[in-house]
């Protein structure tokens, strides 16, 4: 363990340096990225008006406004650029200096982003829980943070994080077929984005549909731990859900492993 | 003349290159079209989905609210289509000083950075665009002349102006900073607002997208003429007078940017 620990602490060293060193750039994608939970609000705003009613679907609007924000916030945090990664070393090779090495290949990406979530975590955390939760006080009156249900939310995350780190890994070796990542990446974000509920409550799907997601690996990402900070999950329903999550980590997990073995041995670097 | 003669011949040149290139990768061509034009249909199953909820958002229709958004899809395709490359300028060639080659060849650097490359993704967007027009046209009562017709064909190429100039004036902030994508990719995001209707949204928020950095005049302005005929005036005019203000204000800041410009990197 101490010595794993000294393998890996290096990585999530450069990883925080790198996070550092960009702030000013990253600062202002999580900003160009806030636009968008604005444009989101003023439509759920006049969606509201225009339906009539204090609630749609099981959601009031300070409701919704949380759900918002909580789902950029969540996306944030989970995020993981695995795909890119891989794929990019696939392409130029460089991936045969990372299989020379004595050291597990997914573990220093995971150690070096997590020395870049670091940074995310610190500067986004607070601000966001905060901002969301004076709003919340001010529309209903009272009090609503729940500090248990904000934990739970961050073990979810946790588990939330490790599904799409290693979906990525195993998205990444797509390279393999399709050269154009940037444009396969764009594809897998949109349908991600929609069946992990980030565009829409799933309560306002259709039945069928609902049920549906909920059990794909998507609903484990986003949807579940923002449902868990809101409070709709209780007693049975939290545990079966938080336990789905574990099972999607470990699916993913396996799968990356099995297709790493079958794609090093299938790989073929052009030049060096 | 003489001069826009050869940059036309030069534009040519790029873009036959830019063909044989995409020839060369024709999959992955396809999947970049596909990637865009999915992204925008599950925006649409958004607003499908909402509508069946409501009856109208706040007075706009659902056929009027998806012309709007398909209206908005046509300039920032354009300009997807022929300018994508200035995203590179912020993100990598100043930071790895790659800048370098376009200020030693001899044609203008801000053109031949334009033009370079043809990004062929923003047909999925140009395609959406397009189909979503046609579908909902007929459904709207529209009254049609030609000057009508003139003025929209005429606002289309200012609309495309704004996303250009906008991209211009934040890709040159890479000269001083070295790295500027992400800056581009916030002002960037506020086309989002734009492509509903400004109705929904706040006195701040209205200012903002109107004066200040003004995407709604890339598509709800200007659909808002083609819907209801109104104040062609400031509906188009107003397109045409910010977008050429646009444009010499970031040209301005682009040639600062060069003259302070300092190569990076080894």
């Amino acid at each position: 363990m101490k010595r794993k620990l000294r393998i890996y602490f290096p990585f999530i060293n450069a990883g925080l340096q790198e996070a550092t060193t960009y702030r000013a750039n990253w600062f202002f994608m999580i900003l160009g990225n806030v636009l968008g939970c604005f444009v989101s609000y003023f439509i759920w705003n006049a969606v509201f008006l225009s339906g009539g009613n204090d609630t749609m679907n099981g959601f009031t609007m300070p409701q919704m406004v949380v759900y918002i924000f909580l789902m950029f916030l969540t996306s944030t945090l989970i995020s993981s650029g695995g795909t890119y990664d891989i794929g990019e070393e696939i392409r130029d090779g460089s991936i045969s200096m990372r299989m020379i090495k004595p050291i597990s290949y997914n573990s220093t990406f995971l150690f070096q982003e997590l020395g870049n979530k670091i940074m995310t975590v610190c500067i986004l955390i607070i601000p966001l829980v905060l901002g969301v939760e004076i709003c919340r006080t001010i529309f209903t009156g009272e009090i609503q943070f729940n500090i248990i249900g904000f934990l739970l939310y961050i073990i979810s995350c946790v588990f939330a994080y490790l599904i799409n780190f290693f979906f990525n890994i195993c998205f990444g070796f797509i390279a393999f077929v399709i050269k154009y990542l940037w444009g396969a990446n764009m594809m897998k974000n949109c349908i991600v984005g929609f069946l992990s509920g980030t565009m829409i409550p799933f309560t306002f799907l259709p039945d069928f549909l609902e049920k549906l997601f909920l059990f794909l690996p998507f609903a484990s990402l986003n949807y579940t731990p923002v449902m868990i900070y809101m409070g709709m999950y209780s007693g049975t329903e939290l545990l079966f859900y938080m336990g789905l999550q574990l099972f999607w980590v470990l699916v993913f997990w396996g799968l990356s492993k099995l297709l790493w073995r079958v794609a090093t041995k299938h790989l073929c670097v052009q030049g060096g | 003349m003489k001069n826009i003669k050869r940059m036309l011949r030069m534009h040519r040149i790029f873009v036959s290159q830019e063909i044989k290139r995409m020839m060369e990768y024709k999959g992955d061509f396809i999947v970049g079209i596909i990637g865009f034009l999915l992204g925008q249909f599950f925006n649409l199953l958004f607003l499908w989905i909402i509508f069946s909820q409501i009856p109208s958002l706040v007075g706009w229709t659902l056929e009027q609210v998806i012309f709007i958004y398909g209206f908005s899809l046509i300039p920032k395709g354009l300009d997807h289509l022929l300018f994508d490359n200035l995203w590179s300028i912020g993100h990598f060639t100043v930071r790895k000083g790659d800048f370098d080659k376009y200020l030693t060849r001899p044609i203008n650097p801000l053109f031949h950075v334009m033009v370079e490359k043809l990004q062929i993704d923003a047909l999925g967007e140009l395609i959406m665009g397009i189909a979503l027009i046609c579908v909902t046209l007929p459904t709207l009562a529209i009254e049609w002349s030609v000057v009508k017709i003139i003025l929209i064909l005429l606002v289309i190429p200012f609309a495309t102006l704004i996303y250009t100039a906008i991209k211009i004036a934040t890709a040159a902030i890479a000269f001083w900073t070295k790295r500027s994508g992400n800056i581009t990719y916030m002002f960037y995001m506020v086309n989002d607002f734009a492509k509903y209707p400004v109705t929904i949204y706040n006195n701040f928020v209205k200012a903002v997208i109107t004066y200040i950095i003004p995407f709604a005049f890339t598509a709800f302005y200007p659909a808002n003429y083609i819907l209801t005929g109104e104040n062609p005036l400031f509906n188009i005019g107003l397109t045409v007078v910010i977008s050429l203000v646009l444009l010499v204000i970031s040209v301005l800041i682009w040639n600062r940017g060069i003259k302070a410009y300092e190569s990076a990197g080894s």
